[in-house]
């Protein structure tokens, strides 16, 4: 049946279409984006085949040892113009990206090369990557171990046989001690030592209180003298304890064999993992994969970001999202309760409404800036010269730190949630407030029992539409107390556990650093997109909790059918 | 000329009622409205009302929309007070204490005169919390003591055997009829002196409608009852005075009997009569 061309503007079909397909961009979107840094994020973590192949670098072949990260196609007249001999006929060529480490023993560890000019491509099983505390990966063949200077076990081949892997299985034990030690010795140097550091820290500002008040109380002086004695030989302690598992971590070393041929003497103590790619099967690369993740998600960074994990920055990124929550809430129903409940309706009101809708939309880093301005300088530096004038110069509060950061993003969220609880308390049904108040309940009963309790729902909803736009934002926080890498956690085992005016780790941050400020590019890409992945997951799970939360209260306190 | 025929809307001889013959001059009045007017912004709502309601009766009052029954009523525990436009002259005594005098707390005046209203208004609490809301809001604590007022209302209101085993369900799960029962529970069990319908069965189904009037029955010899209602037959069957309000104004009050069979206003007797639409 044929239909004409109005017909079917009238029957609406094209309004319809229009419609769902802008659903179905928004969808392919929304999926592409996330499909993106998921692939690109979590690929970094695979174990990767190493190659071993001939390079016709200029007509002077060498070999070489690694990791292909990316393939693209360059056309063949960029290539000419730039002196590389091109087959004739081609009209663009496969040029690859290959990691090939060992950044202390050759140049740079990444090098781009044409696809063709790489020739004589092998698997070795016993090609070995290790990861290590720096100077990025190593690749090559395993040599020889050593015990304090002297050998303990050699052996020289390329091929998998029992000799070479009971050399290998030997190389593993002694990682795994030394991994051991390594842990011993950041519990005494961050636990420990960092304690003590702190007390002695402490203790100093309680003198140098006591000697601004120009106080003459001989017997609180001595008191902090003898603690601080105590202190200083306990840490003597700890420090000769340190010394001895420094002496232990550096006793042993390996001999590896590089691409070019070399034997090169690599400390054992830098190594933070080491293993075979070429020769592992899908069980032990998914195991490896695991670990890697997990090492991702619940270590520290190394190396400027690059390598290691990003625990700091989620925790410092949760950590404050949960303090911008409990502070805004608070806040902002408050004000909605005033706005709507108590105050006269009238011009002023409306005037108020529309200047908060608007503080919604003022930019994030102008929030930052009046952050910086008015929370951190004015009355972080107040409560310096009322509280901690002992610690003076240093700031205490008066720098960016986690508080003003969860304030400034307070203040930034709080129109979210007045609004939305204005919606909320909007729609209380006027017959159970007066069903309250025909009960001899006064206006705060009323409110404080029945209305606020079933507005809470939407109170939920203002709270997960400001976490939402919380954890995202990066731009005000790098004015108000974020860092490239915070020596320590907002909260630990010393007084006072949470440590407000401490500088913190943010996700978005870290992307931001990692990719943008990373002295090695090349090698942080990936870590950008698994970052991103995690900065949205995170962002997602704290979602998902408020959600949860406001599906509960919601069932709770289900709306009346009026 | 042929003397009409009154069609009444009521069937007078169904109405079940003690036939004790009422005076209102012989009852203790519980409130008195003295010269009462009403005004909405400039608009005056209710001209200079004047009446007694008898105390343990029951006092309906009846009229067409918008002739200010609901409004009077919600004067009787000053439920006008939330609208902001609201102005009052004149008084309403409660016991002899006028009840808009500057000194009352609107709360405790609540407290002694409670109201239920057109629709169910249960809170989104469980039944006993809905019912020992208001023991709460008074400040009492005692387990026990609220336990027995809990079960205590919930019988007055003749819904203890039906939810005695679900005390501690969301109230909002019960039906419509039963919703409205747990209201009445609920103002029950702060002991007022005066209980306030607002077109109590209108939301309702035949039986349940049956149900609240039964309990209208019962429920007026420990309280005042002040009713508004629609409907007329209802209105006979549950009350023993009415009030008949046309346009804000009272236009007749008697004993119902005679006001539904031999009205002094044509007014009325139009109303009741249906002539009105």
């Amino acid at each position: 049946m044929r239909i004409t061309f109005s017909e079917w503007t009238k029957s609406g079909s094209p309004w319809i279409w229009l419609n769902a397909g802008a659903v179905a961009i928004s969808i392919i979107m929304v999926v592409g984006l996330l499909a993106l840094i998921a692939v690109r994020g979590l690929g970094h973590f695979w174990p990767a085949d190493v190659i071993q192949a001939t390079y016709q670098q200029k007509g002077n072949p060498h070999t070489l040892i690694a990791e292909v990260v990316e393939r693209d196609m360059v056309p063949a007249d960029q290539l000419r113009g730039a002196g590389i001999e091109v087959p004739p006929g081609a009209i663009e060529l496969p040029r690859d990206l290959l990691k090939v480490g060992n950044r202390d023993f050759g140049s740079a560890d990444f090098v781009w090369a044409m696809d063709h000019l790489v020739t004589d491509v092998t698997r070795p099983p016993m090609l070995f990557v290790a990861e290590r505390t720096e100077w990025g990966n190593f690749y090559g063949y395993l040599r020889e171990l050593r015990e304090a200077g002297n050998t303990v076990a050699r052996h020289d081949g390329y091929d998998k046989n029992d000799a070479y892997m009971a050399l290998w299985n030997e190389f593993q034990s002694r990682i795994d001690r030394v991994l051991e030690i390594r842990a011993q010795i950041l519990q005494i140097e961050k636990k420990e030592i960092g304690s003590i550091n702190h007390e002695i820290e402490r203790l100093r500002l309680k003198q140098r209180s006591l000697e601004l008040k120009q106080s003459t109380d001989v017997a609180k002086f001595e008191a902090i003298d003898a603690r601080r004695a105590e202190l200083n030989a306990e840490y003597e302690v700890l420090q000769a304890k340190l010394l001895g598992l420094y002496n232990e971590i550096n006793r042993d070393s390996f001999i590896a064999e590089i691409a070019d041929g070399r034997q090169v003497e690599i400390p054992m103590a830098k190594i933070v993992r080491a293993f075979l790619p070429n020769d592992m099967g899908i069980g032990d690369k998914l195991v490896h994969y695991a670990a890697k993740v997990w090492e991702f998600l619940s270590d520290e960074p190394r190396e400027a970001n690059t390598e290691g994990g990003i625990f700091p920055a989620i925790f410092g990124t949760v950590t404050m999202v949960i303090l911008m929550s409990v502070l805004v809430t608070p806040f902002g129903v408050v004000a909605a309760v005033y706005l709507r409940e108590y105050a006269k309706q009238g011009f002023i009101t409306r005037l108020i409404r529309i200047a908060v809708n608007n503080l919604a939309g003022v930019p994030s880093i102008v929030y930052g800036v009046f952050g910086l301005g008015f929370f951190v300088y004015f009355l972080g530096g107040s409560i310096d010269d009322l509280f901690f004038p002992e610690a003076k110069p240093s700031p205490t509060f008066g720098t960016g730190g986690l508080m003003w950061a969860s304030i400034t993003l307070a203040l930034l969220t709080v129109p979210v949630v007045i609004v939305a609880t204005e919606e909320g308390l909007s729609r209380i049904p006027r017959a159970v407030r007066e069903g309250s108040l025909a009960l001899g309940a006064t206006k705060a009963e009323t409110l404080w029992k029945v209305v606020l309790p079933m507005a809470s729902p939407a109170m939920m909803t203002g709270v997960i539409l400001a976490i939402a736009r919380a954890a995202g934002e990066v731009a005000p926080l790098m004015l108000v107390g974020v860092v490239k890498l915070a020596p320590s956690l907002p909260i630990d085992a010393n007084y006072p556990y949470l440590h407000l005016d401490q500088k913190f780790m943010h996700l978005g941050f870290h992307i931001y650093d990692v990719g943008f400020q990373s002295p090695n590019v090349e090698a942080a890409r990936p870590l950008v997109y698994a970052t991103a992945l995690l900065l949205v997951i995170v962002i997602a799970l704290l979602n998902f909790s408020a959600i949860a939360i406001r599906n509960h209260l919601r069932e709770k306190y289900k709306a009346l059918e009026m | 000329m042929t003397s009409e025929v009154k069609t009444h809307a009521i069937d007078i001889s169904s109405m079940q009622r003690d036939q004790r013959t009422l005076k209102l001059e012989d009852e203790v009045h519980t409130l008195k409205v003295r010269d009462l007017k009403l005004f909405y912004g400039d608009k005056e709502a209710l001209h200079g009302v004047n009446m007694d309601i008898a105390k343990n009766r029951v006092t309906a009052f009846i009229g067409p929309s918008g002739c200010g029954k609901s409004t009077l009523l919600r004067c009787f525990n000053r439920m006008n007070d939330l609208v902001d436009s609201c102005r009052i002259e004149g008084q309403i005594l409660l016991d002899e204490a006028n009840i808009y005098d500057r000194t009352v707390n609107v709360a405790d005046l609540r407290r002694r005169v409670g109201m239920v209203f057109q629709k169910p208004n249960p809170f989104p609490k469980s039944i006993y919390e809905n019912v020992a809301y208001g023991l709460r809001i008074q400040g009492i604590k005692k387990k026990r003591v609220i336990d027995e007022t809990v079960e205590w209302a919930l019988r007055s209101a003749a819904l203890w055997d039906e939810v005695k085993d679900r005390l501690h369900e969301s109230a909002l799960g019960m039906s419509g009829g039963q919703q409205q029962r747990l209201v009445i529970a609920r103002t029950v069990a702060v002991k007022p002196e005066v209980l306030l319908l607002d077109e109590p069965a209108s939301a309702l189904d035949p039986i349940s409608t049956l149900k609240i009037e039964e309990l209208i029955h019962e429920l007026k010899n420990d309280f005042t009852i002040v009713i508004v209602t629609h409907n007329m037959q209802q209105a006979a069957r549950v009350s023993d005075y009415t009030a008949f309000m046309y346009m804000g104004d009272l236009i007749e009050f008697g004993v119902t009997d005679t006001l539904f069979t031999n009205p002094v206003q044509k007014q009325t007797e139009d109303y009741i009569t249906g002539r009105y639409g």
